[in-house]
């Protein structure tokens, strides 16, 4: 390859503004497909539509950053979260919220314990973590919808108006949102959990013989990941007003594509928040441009199913030619 | 091959070689890393599909793109390392890809398990085929491996670095089917570190420098000093310069120290300033020995001390507070993170120095990375490239400066200086002494003698899990060193 491509030239400006290239990109075209794109009301509901992936793809990304591909379980610590805050209204919203945060906390303390020291294989055991959970859930519920007392003065009340409150003309999911990837961008990039779990994803092996403790390590990654998770939830339950097993579904998957778009390595150990921040935001810009062009949620999915497909698959074929494939 | 070139980005790792080797030869192909030897043969495997040059087999032009293309040339690989799928039947393994089968569809069992024992013939091993990979030695696995390539009747069989793993008993039988296959008519292309294993086994050799070629000669026309001159490009005289050192008080303790199975009642004391070398056959326990001590591997019995303070059991990361640190054997599969870069190895054993309430600091890291890569002349473009993409003698100085950064009152080197090249090899050396000299504390595991010899100011022999000797300074020599590894009385 010379320079003077314009093929070259995009792949370079990409490894330059990574994610960021395409986000600018979309922009330039959403402009073009709507002249309402480019207000701010627009760029606040993209950010609106999008914050709730994005505190569960900040966790995420900690998983797969430390190697560990990703946790399947989220959805379901979603749900759970919600269920046991809605569940736990009448002690009065700040316990309900602690109740809510620790079930969901609780969940990823097993599956760090479970991967970290006993080696489990990350996939297989949170898939049959949220397997198990949904029929936990559907067993204790009997399959109910959960719905908090939402009398005026209630805890109730006030709970369905967390995802109701704005500051300003910014929804608080949204400023909490941005606090969370700015202090994970600092969790991952600054401190010493961020850097180590950089070396056990890059190398499990080597990191456990430069005296790292590993399995505490992945231990903490799928707690911080659980932690985003069960905020989420909240925020989820409290949207729909009510608690129930199913909410949070398909959040793993679009968690997963927004953290490998926005450039952490499935194979650990390679990437940053502001990428992966990046990444959910092509996400939401690509969706929202849809929505303009009229093309409905389910035609949406196809979009990202297939741009994950490709985006993986471009990134394999690079790290092959450029000789990188080994590790 | 004629005016053979393999380009890497930014790397001309083969320029415009020609090499050649005949029906019934052992061709040895020498040089240091880096020098191409490697990339070489991979050419000749089919890994590339965009090498420059001709290669011609049997008179006749080949296209080798493919590894498939290449063993329809007859053309056989055996890599430094096994490529056996452990939990597979050695029989399996050895067809795999062709498995004799009946009626289109059915594996053919007494054929397969016929076939499988005429190539372990070939190779001298009478095992049961029906064993698991797993179940054997290593080096009856080396064999395996070479079985498994004489398995599609190659008439070039290419050896990287078959005997790194293996003893010197093990060499040697090695040696004699190498010598067999050659009688059949086979042409063996033998790459080694082992200087003395060339002039043992091969016929002609090839050197390579830089990925040019620097000649072809008769082994009888050319003397160890003249093949190492051609390698390095510069005479090296004195390998092993003389040290006095200067040996202080007991720092390391280890009393009655047993692992299930391992090793069993092994008690020894290491010395301030010392090098003390640990030495015996493969599968003695020594590498398994240094694990356990550093809480890598679990200890079943036994402890051990340093400066008097008996160290925890089963955490690596609180025995490196006391001081004892390990480098590990086998640099690309627990040693190194190869896709990290050179800054972030150096720095890797650092990370609890380097934190501040919970908050890690990079200023450390630059003044650590820029003294231990002029102290140990890491050729590297930057600091920040992958250490992937070094050559191996490069990987091996970021794996040893990684450790002397992190300052260790007792280092143990597990193999420091497997694989790489003269140069290296002696820079990695200079480094160890220089380490004692500061009153640390080395203990080298190592199979090549050379340096055991070369380096040690005592040496503890292993063998079967059993501490069963010491030699002293004055008793070091390879022979006695062998002697007692073997069990033999030393003179």
């Amino acid at each position: 390859m010379n320079g003077t491509e314009p093929g070259s030239r995009l792949a370079a400006l990409y490894d330059r503004l990574g994610i960021y290239s395409i986000a600018i990109l979309l922009v330039v075209v959403g402009g073009f497909v709507s002249e309402e794109f480019l207000t701010g009301r627009n760029l606040l509901n993209v950010l609106n539509a999008i914050a709730l992936l994005g505190i569960v793809a900040a966790g995420m990304a900690f998983i797969t950053y430390s190697g560990n591909l990703a946790d399947l379980s989220l959805p379901s610590i979603m749900a759970f979260s919600g269920i046991i805050c809605v569940a736990a209204l009448p002690l009065g919203l700040v316990p309900a919220l602690a109740l809510g945060l620790l079930a969901g906390v609780a969940i990823g303390a097993m599956n760090g314990l479970v991967v970290g020291r006993l080696e489990a294989n990350p996939i297989l055991w949170t898939l049959a973590v949220a397997f198990f959970m949904e029929g936990l859930m559907r067993f204790v519920w009997s399959n109910n919808q959960l719905y908090p007392d939402t009398e005026p003065g209630t805890a109730g009340a006030a709970f369905i108006e967390i995802f109701r409150t704005s500051l300003g003309p910014v929804p608080l999911l949204v400023v909490v949102m941005l606090l969370l990837f700015f202090l994970g961008h600092g969790l991952m990039a600054r401190t010493r959990f961020g850097l180590e779990t950089r070396l056990v994803g890059s190398s499990r092996e080597a990191a456990r013989t430069s005296g790292i403790r590993v399995s505490r390590v992945i231990f903490l990654d799928f707690v911080v990941a659980a932690f985003a998770a069960s905020i989420a939830g909240i925020f989820l339950a409290s949207m729909n007003k009510l608690g129930v097993f199913y909410l949070g579904k398909t959040y793993d998957f679009k968690a997963v594509t927004a953290v490998v778009l926005g450039g952490v390595m499935l194979s650990g150990g390679r990437g940053n928040l502001a990428g992966v921040f990046g990444g959910v935001l092509v996400i939401g810009l690509l969706s929202n441009i849809l929505t303009f062009l009229g093309v409905n949620t389910f035609r949406q999915n196809i979009v990202t199913g297939a741009i994950f497909i490709l985006v993986v698959g471009l990134h394999q074929l690079r790290l092959r030619r450029l000789g990188k494939d080994y590790a | 091959m004629e005016g053979v070139s393999k380009r890497y980005p930014g790397t001309l790792a083969v320029d415009r070689v020609d090499f050649e080797a005949r029906a019934g030869e052992v061709h040895a192909l020498v040089g240091e890393n880096g020098a191409g030897k490697s990339t070489l043969m991979k050419m000749l495997a089919g890994s590339f599909d965009d090498y420059e040059g001709r290669i011609r087999i049997g008179g006749d032009d080949v296209l080798l793109h493919t590894p498939a293309q290449a063993r329809a040339c007859g053309i056989g690989m055996i890599y430094q390392e096994l490529s056996l799928a452990r939990p597979i039947s050695i029989a399996e393994n050895l067809l795999a890809g062709k498995l004799p089968r009946r009626g289109g569809l059915w594996l053919d069992r007494p054929a397969l398990q016929r076939e499988a024992t005429a190539l372990l013939e070939r190779v001298g091993l009478s095992l049961d085929a029906q064993l698991p990979v797993e179940a054997i030695d290593p080096h009856q696995a080396q064999l395996v491996e070479i079985a498994k390539a004489l398995g599609s009747n190659p008439c070039i069989l290419v050896l990287d670095e078959p005997t790194s793993a293996l003893s010197r008993e093990e060499v040697r039988r090695l040696f004699a089917i190498i010598g067999q296959l050659r009688e059949e008519g086979l042409a063996i292309v033998y790459i080694s570190h082992h200087l003395s294993e060339v002039f043992e086994v091969a016929d002609r050799v090839t050197v390579l420098r830089d990925g040019r070629k620097i000649d072809t000669r008769e082994i009888e026309d050319i003397t160890p000093a003249e093949l190492v001159r051609m390698m390095v490009g510069q005479e090296i005289d004195e390998f092993y310069s003389e040290r006095t050192a200067s040996i202080g008080a007991p720092v390391l303790r280890a009393r009655e120290l047993g692992r299930k199975g391992f090793f069993h009642g092994v008690s020894f004391e290491a010395r301030e300033g010392e090098i003390l070398g640990l030495a015996g056959l493969s599968g003695a326990g020594r590498t398994e020995l240094a694990r356990s001590m550093c809480g890598l591997d679990p200890l079943d019995e036994g402890r051990v001390e340093i400066g008097g303070r008996v160290l925890p059991r089963g955490s690596y990361a609180e025995v490196m507070k006391h001081g004892l640190h390990y480098l590990s054997e086998d640099r690309k599969t627990d040693g190194l993170f190869l896709r990290l870069s050179v800054r972030r190895n150096l720095n890797s054993a650092l990370i609890r120095e380097h934190t501040r309430a919970g908050l890690h600091l990079t200023g450390g890291e630059e003044s650590t990375t820029t003294a231990w890569m002029r102290e140990l002349e890491i050729t590297a473009a930057s600091p920040g490239v992958d250490v992937g993409n070094l050559s191996g003698g490069n990987q091996q100085k970021v794996l040893l400066g990684k450790w002397l950064a992190a300052g260790p009152r007792v280092l143990v080197l597990d193999e420091p200086s497997r694989g790489v090249d003269v140069k290296a090899k002696r820079k990695i050396h200079e480094a160890v002494i220089a380490l004692t000299r500061r009153g640390q504390t080395v203990i080298l595991i190592s199979s090549d003698l050379p340096e055991l010899v070369g380096l040690s100011d005592r040496v503890l022999v292993m063998r079967q899990g059993h501490l069963i000797g010491e030699l002293t300074k004055e008793q070091l020599s390879e022979e006695s060193i062998l002697l007692a590894a073997n069990g033999e009385p030393v003179a």
